[in-house]
């Protein structure tokens, strides 16, 4: 099965780029795609608990509610909490759906993937 | 979940590694530190709490190729033991 990853840097504070990769990945789950998204950098700010649901934007759907469609379609996420350091921010609070993982997963889905994007 | 969780049979390690209390990325880093410092086929035990570690010292192991004979987790300490293969 062909595998792409998506790695989502940009958080709460640019809600506008924070769809692309959950509606990519249920879309690449539809296609028979296996899809991951990792979290890093400012995007683990869009995977602490109750964030997703505070945005909405545009005509789209809750924040939240993409990233169910995302969850169900069998996309797995993936959260660096270590870039809480980063941002000086607490550790932990994440959604519980996510996996807390680190460079060398990072590095490890990268190298599996048939495709990478980067938000 | 770690390759090898559950095995029933004794474990011996050849050495012990510490890293609680380290993040991302230095128990990777001290753990193929110190996988070198053992034969091939002994074994390494690392203790963990970081939780990010279960994940990438998984993938470490199956990417560098060495195996993770047991893993355990009791209230948040991870521990591995990977045997060294080359």
């Amino acid at each position: 099965m062909a595998k792409i990853l998506y790695v989502q840097t940009s958080g709460t504070d640019t809600p506008e780029r924070l769809y692309a990769p959950f509606i990519l990945g249920a879309t690449a789950a539809a296609m028979g795609v296996e899809a991951a998204i990792f979290f890093m950098i400012k995007g683990i700010t869009a995977v602490r608990r109750g964030e997703a649901e505070k945005i909405r934007i545009g005509a789209f759907p809750t924040l939240a509610e993409a990233m169910r469609q995302a969850l169900d379609a069998g996309v797995k996420i993936y959260i660096c909490e270590q870039s809480t350091q980063l941002l000086g921010v607490p550790r932990g609070d994440f959604i519980p759906e996510g996996t807390i993982a680190g460079g060398a997963t990072l590095n490890d889905l990268a190298l599996d993937a048939d495709a990478v994007m980067t938000f | 979940m770690g390759v090898g969780e559950g095995a029933t049979e004794e474990v011996r390690p050849a050495r012990e590694l510490d890293c609680v209390g380290l993040y991302c990325p230095v128990p990777i880093a001290r753990t193929k530190e110190e996988i070198e410092k053992i034969g091939v086929g002994e074994v390494l035990k690392v203790e963990a709490d970081d939780p990010a570690a279960e994940e990438d010292i998984t993938r470490w192991a199956k990417r560098t190729g060495h195996e993770i004979v047991k893993f355990e987790k009791d209230e948040g300490i991870l521990m591995f033991y990977i045997r060294r293969t080359k």
